[in-house]
């Protein structure tokens, strides 16, 4: 975080992770309305949070909260079932209609996202965590709590079955 | 010969030390399985990088220059809170007995003055933080 080593302000946090945690809950949950209403549990327990936050691992400790917020949410509805809504939820609706190579690209994102979805939760999270957020695997392992080798080794799992499920 | 299993991830993601990737290239050229394996696994991490980052929604950006939008839960027939003042207290009882936690605008930026506008249907208290 800030390169002085303090403790970042809620602000900077939220400016600078929130639509990273935002892409990394659409993808673990796989609708947009639940991905906002887990970005926001997210920011508010990070603000609560920075109070106790001490300088170090900032990613670790960062996705340790995104991770519970989402598997607190998980135990408290028992999730309803994941349904994958088109990424046009995102998308203008007044807008031009996309070209036939944009269609073709939002199918292909709309099927990765439901094979996603489809993965054991702890290959699911593996995976997004280290393709869609970005982290190395000794980050996902302190964000987890598990060691770098179970990290691997999910990611891997997660990817071939992906793989399969993209055949 | 053992065959390389989640080395290959690990090979991917840039994640192996320099003995190990010696090991995995040597077997990699004498293994049929584990390169087939290898493409299966770069098309699946590829399919994955490629999946669209999407826009945060409006109603969660964070903005210092313009509108600051504090996240709560979406409660809000159990938060009370006063618009008038530079501090906004909101009082909800959170899921699991939790205590209630305090929107408070100090913990924003201190030499921020405030302009606070309540807006129950959403749920969100939206702030305009002037420099």
């Amino acid at each position: 975080m800030p390169e002085d080593g303090r403790v970042p302000t809620w602000e900077e946090v939220a400016r600078r992770y929130g639509r990273t945690i935002y892409n990394f809950a659409y993808r673990l949950t796989g609708n947009a309305h639940d991905a906002h209403d887990l970005t926001q549990e997210v920011l508010l327990r990070v603000r609560r949070g920075l109070e106790q936050y001490t300088p170090g691992s900032f990613e670790g400790w960062l996705w340790r909260i995104t991770r519970n917020a989402f598997l607190d949410d998980v135990r408290r509805q028992k999730r309803r079932p994941t349904v994958s809504l088109p990424e046009g939820d995102h998308v203008d609706a007044g807008a031009a209609p996309p070209p036939d190579e944009v269609l073709a690209t939002v199918r292909l994102g709309e099927d990765v996202q439901a094979a996603l979805l489809e993965l054991p939760y702890d290959f699911r999270e593996a995976v997004v965590m280290c393709d869609i957020v970005g982290l190395s695997y000794d980050e996902i392992a302190e964000a987890v709590g598990v060691p770098v080798g179970t990290v691997r080794s999910r990611i891997h799992r997660g990817r071939k079955m992906l793989r399969e499920r993209l055949s | 010969m053992r065959h390389l299993e989640d080395l290959l991830s690990a090979l991917l993601d840039g994640e192996l030390a320099s003995d190990d990737r010696t090991d995995v290239a040597a077997h990699l050229r004498a293994c049929d399985g584990c390169r087939l394996e290898l493409a299966d696994l770069a098309v699946a991490r590829t399919a994955l990088r490629s999946l669209p980052l999407l826009e945060l929604p409006a109603a969660l950006v964070v903005s210092r220059d313009d509108a600051v939008v504090v996240p709560l839960r979406r409660r809000p027939s159990v938060w009370a809170a006063s618009a008038a003042a530079a501090m906004v207290l909101v009082g909800l009882t959170a899921t699991g007995g939790e205590p209630a936690p305090a929107a408070d605008i100090d913990t924003l930026a201190e030499q921020h003055t405030a302009r606070v506008v309540v807006d129950p249907g959403f749920a969100t208290i939206r702030m305009t933080v002037e420099e």
